[in-house]
């Protein structure tokens, strides 16, 4: 029987003690390499305006380390990948522990105290685990070179939509370089580490505290075994040894000295970005301080630090290219290059000890690092980006400030300046008279009460679209005969309401937006109601989400929910079964911003109707295009809508008879694409209220003539 | 170096909307009011002359009206304009433009600006005499429909292209100082943004009183002005209709109607 204490690795065996002393002066001058870059980075976020996500920094820090233990990010619509960088990741953590407890005794424990631990039982179950962590991290960036190079994916090509061929920053091979250097690197290290081993075992083959244990680096005995067959000597083993040791050591050196300097750096960045990342992105947009003389992001340090650090976490997966709408119909943005660029930019401007002059940080324009305004007027603010970055990057707030800058240097589309006068001028982006708001109830057999007028149960927030186009008219009239019908004491604002505002933040114009959120708080305060309720998920986001930073605090709910209450609790009782095969189109801001994926689902299935999903659904809904104030802005003539694009997904099902909308722009957009998409007749594009209608059988009886006495003998 | 900038707050209608019941006007309740289109343009005109010269340029502009006004002269302020001048007296209620010329002449004669803007008409009473009796009561050389303007601050004399009738174009060289009435499509005027509207709150406007530029009540109102306003309406619409037939039929039926209108 062995000693325990002899089942070891003895370090730096039958090393020149002058040889050790100058890998200590290596791995010291590693370390400052790397402290130094970490402080240049730090430096840098510190250059950005404050934020404040520092509360609740220990719940952040425990929500980020689930996340990462999970994997959770990572494995969504990409499991493979995910996993592979499971591989990587928990093979590192490992390795990095393993490490650090030979540090731990080695460095520090022996020479202060004289207590052991790495040895016996212990160090034959470390060296299991590391081998096989070592293993998963070979094995997981095997599958990544594989990726990279034969898999030809669309998100892994760093060319630019929004740059010419022949720019300087068009292709950014540059970034191709660093993924492959990085990965060769990583796995030269991982290879070097086993043959060393393996290496190791050859030589003390004779050895029997050694080698009798071998197979518990499994990994490294099969090597072993190998290069011994092949005719590895003890003594050849022995003299080859400190050459493979030293490359491997210094490898290693290197690659912790790069971790500030490059990609490698997304270990810290990336769990820092999920650390700090807002519960609210994008759906509550950061209000601008009061004593902030200029709206917007127009240099580089009018990002605030967590943003930099946003900049800084991307991994250029390419996720949130793949889900963009714009990207899809080949506008010239992609979320990422946005971020990217930046991120270039930032580096070459706050890396340096001095800040350059304020003129080099404007980060707006066409050279390299600057964001052009046609990128930042392609997005849709659908936060489909934001949805699935691993790392949470928030992209959308950063280009709706890019926006406010632009807006108040009136950089925009003629037409919607048109249409943000017209908005401050009537309160409604249809330019129409406040009186006509409530035109559409004029035909309906009885009557709205006015909740500035009297207290109501349920206030309805109706909102532009389905106030004043007529198509959504016929659809604000049947939720309002289903709301009737169901003896709801409901009313609305009537010539009081204005536009909630939502797009025109997310356009950029701030200024409208506080004029019109403050105005629409003020009415609903003044009014006497229990909750709200609305068919629009662009008023219902920002009256949820938005309107508490101006003091406006109200429970509001989509019909959706309310709708789906109704039926279950009988107040509205269905009087037949629908029989279409339909499919449902999550809008943006009920289902992505507002997770109310279900509430309309649950009503679809109450209705009878056979529901098929299409391929993107629920959290990765394809936005219709109209958001981020584009419905006012005409697509480029020659690309694809994006809902033309989304009628092509519905068309692929098979006996469509309904696409299933619940948003008023959803309506009016698909409608329109439909015309055009060659699936007209095939399939019909109908609002859900509009098939709830169909199986409410209302009372045949003039309610008008009734209504009338009910009026007169008040 | 300064240039004043003629301004008026105009009114658009609602598509439903009701005559007063003196029968002079519409009804306040539905109009809507915004800074006149032209106005844009020669504030604009302005703002470029201040922001493309090395030597300080001043932008004043004046309006004549009621409080209202004040909402139309932030937005100038928001705009960039260094100070708002508004002159206003209950008596000045339904002064023609000639009188409204009058009484921005008083002022600009306080301001001695160098150059006077104005927009080339209205977009509600479209007289487009406002700007033209202000040259005629300051005996200032004037152009009316200027489409394209080349003058820097302290020149004497300014090329301006005036848009004619029928596509044409005329080149002028006027004498400064100078009254202008600015045309549509000069420039492209800048967006006021609400923030930018709402941080002009701080500049203030001056109120200036008629007796603070040497007027009464007697220079000004209808009764002092040389046109007034007898009734406004809106007139009978005229009638189409379709008719439908064979061609004999429609032809009869074209002859009883001429013969209804002769009166047969």
């Amino acid at each position: 029987m062995t000693d325990p204490t002899q089942i070891t690795r003895i370090l730096f065996q039958d090393f020149d003690p002058k040889a050790i002393y100058l890998f200590y002066a290596f791995g010291y001058l590693a370390i400052a390499i790397f402290i130094h870059g970490c402080y240049v980075q730090v430096r840098k976020y510190r250059r950005g305006k404050p934020d404040e996500s520092w509360n609740q920094i220990f719940k952040r820090f425990w929500d980020m380390v689930k996340t990462m233990a999970s994997h959770r990010t990572l494995v969504r619509r990409d499991k493979k990948a995910g996993r592979a960088h499971g591989l990587i990741f928990f093979g590192f953590v490992l390795l990095f522990i393993g490490t650090a407890t030979i540090t731990l005794e080695y460095d520090i424990l022996e020479p202060l105290f004289g207590v052991r631990f790495w040895y016996g039982n212990f160090y034959l179950l470390f060296s299991l685990v590391l081998d096989v962590a070592g293993f998963g991290v070979i094995a997981g960036l095997l599958y990544m070179m594989y990726r990279r190079k034969w898999m030809h994916l669309p998100k892994l090509d760093y060319k630019r939509v929004d740059r010419q061929v022949g720019d300087p920053d068009y292709d950014r091979s540059g970034y191709r370089r660093e993924d492959w250097a990085f990965l060769w690197s990583f796995i030269l290290i991982g290879v070097t580490g086993f043959i060393l081993e393996a290496t190791r075992l050859v030589w003390l083959s004779e050895t029997p505290s050694v080698w009798d244990h071998r197979f518990w680096s499994p990994v490294g005995a099969i090597l072993a075994h190998l290069m011994a067959g092949l005719g590895m000597t003890a003594e050849g083993a022995g003299a080859f040894r400190p050459y493979l040791w030293w490359f491997h050591g210094l490898l290693s050196l290197t690659f912790i000295a790069c971790i500030p300097y490059t990609k490698i750096k997304h270990i810290f960045t990336a769990a820092a970005s999920l650390m700090f990342k807002s519960p609210l992105v994008g759906r509550r947009l950061p209000i601008i301080p009061v004593e902030q003389a200029n709206a917007g992001y127009k240099t580089i340090t009018d990002l605030t630090w967590k943003n930099l650090l946003h900049l800084d976490a991307c991994t250029k997966c390419g996720r949130c290219q793949e889900a963009c709408p714009a990207n899809a119909v080949g506008a010239p943005l992609s979320p990422r290059d946005v971020i990217l660029s930046l991120r270039e930019f930032a580096n070459k401007t706050l890396n340096a000890k001095e800040l350059p002059a304020e003129a080099e940080l404007d980060i707006h324009g066409k050279s390299p690092g600057q964001v052009m305004q046609e990128t930042l007027w392609s997005c849709r603010t659908c936060l489909a980006c934001v949805e699935i970055c691993p790392v949470a990057v928030e992209h959308v707030p950063i280009i709706v400030q890019m926006r406010r800058n632009l807006v108040e240097a009136g950089e925009m589309e003629p037409i919607l300046e048109k249409t943000l006068q017209t908005i401050h001028k009537t309160g409604n982006s249809f330019g129409e008279s406040k009186r006509k708001r409530a035109a559409w109830a004029k035909d309906l057999p009885f009557e709205i009460k006015d909740a500035r007028a009297e207290p109501v149960d349920i206030l309805w927030f109706v909102g532009d679209y389905a106030s004043f186009d007529p198509r959504n008219q016929k659809v604000t009239r049947s939720f309002a005969k289903l709301l009737n019908k169901a003896g709801i004491n409901f009313g609305l604002l009537f010539e009081a309401e204005m536009n909630a505002g939502n797009d025109i933040r997310r356009v950029g114009e701030e200024g409208l937006y506080e004029h019109l959120a403050t105005s629409n708080i003020g009415t609903l305060q003044s009014c006497d109601f229990k909750s709200i309720v609305t068919t629009d998920p662009h008023s219902f986001n920002t009256i949820r989400n938005e309107y508490p930073d101006f003091g406006g605090e109200f429970e509001i709910n989509h019909y959706t929910t309310l709708v789906k209450q109704l039926i279950e609790s009988g107040q509205i009782t269905l009087k037949k079964k629908l029989d279409y095969r339909v499919t449902f189109h999550d809008p943006c801001h009920l289902g992505r911003y507002n997770k109310g994926y279900d509430a309309p689902r649950d009503v679809i299935k109450l209705l009878g109707c056979e529901l098929v999903e299409m391929g993107r659904n629920r959290d990765n809904s394809f936005c219709c295009g109209a958001g981020g104030g584009r419905i006012w802005i005409p697509d480029p003539v020659g690309i694809e809508k994006p809902s033309a694009n989304r009628m092509r997904e519905a068309g692929q099902i098979e006996g469509l008879d309904v696409f299933i909308v619940s948003c008023p722009k959803d309506l009016t957009m698909f409608e329109d694409a439909l015309k055009t998409s060659g699936f007209e007749g095939q399939f019909v594009v109908r609002e859900l209220i509009e098939l709830i209608d169909e199986c409410i059988e209302y009372d045949v009886v003039d309610i008008t003539g009734v209504a009338e006495v009910i009026s007169t003998s008040e | 170096m300064k240039i004043l900038v003629a301004v008026k707050q105009t009114a658009a209608l609602e598509e439903d909307f009701e005559i007063r019941d003196d029968g002079l006007d519409v009804d306040e309740d539905f109009m809507m009011y915004d800074l006149n289109e032209w106005d844009d343009f020669s504030l604009e005109e302005a703002m470029k002359i201040k922001e493309s010269s090395d030597t300080e340029v001043e932008v004043v502009v004046v309006s004549v009206g009621p409080d209202r006004v004040d909402e139309s002269l932030r937005k100038c302020l928001a705009k960039g304009a260094d100070r708002a001048v508004r002159v206003w007296d209950g008596a000045a209620e339904g002064s023609d433009a000639i009188v409204v010329g009058r009484i921005l002449t008083e002022v600009i004669k306080k301001e001695a600006p160098d150059m006077v803007f104005a927009g080339v008409q209205s977009s509600d009473q479209a007289y487009a005499s406002t700007g033209i009796s202000v040259a005629s009561y300051l005996n200032w050389p004037h152009a009316a429909v200027v489409a394209d303007l080349q003058y820097k601050p302290g020149d004497n004399k300014a090329v301006i292209r005036r848009e004619l009738e029928g596509g044409m174009l005329q080149e002028v060289e006027i004498n400064c100082p100078a009254v202008l009435t600015i045309q549509l499509g000069i420039n492209k005027p800048r967006y006021a943004s609400l923030r930018g509207i709402k941080q002009a709150a701080t500049k203030p406007i001056e109120e200036v009183s008629l007796a603070d530029i040497g007027l009464s009540a007697n220079d000004v109102g209808a009764a002092q002005s040389m046109s007034r306003v007898r009734r406004m309406y809106i007139p009978e619409k005229g009638r189409a209709t379709m008719i439908e037939g064979t061609i004999s039929e429609q032809a009869a039926k074209i002859i009883q109607i001429i013969n209804e209108f002769k009166g047969a």
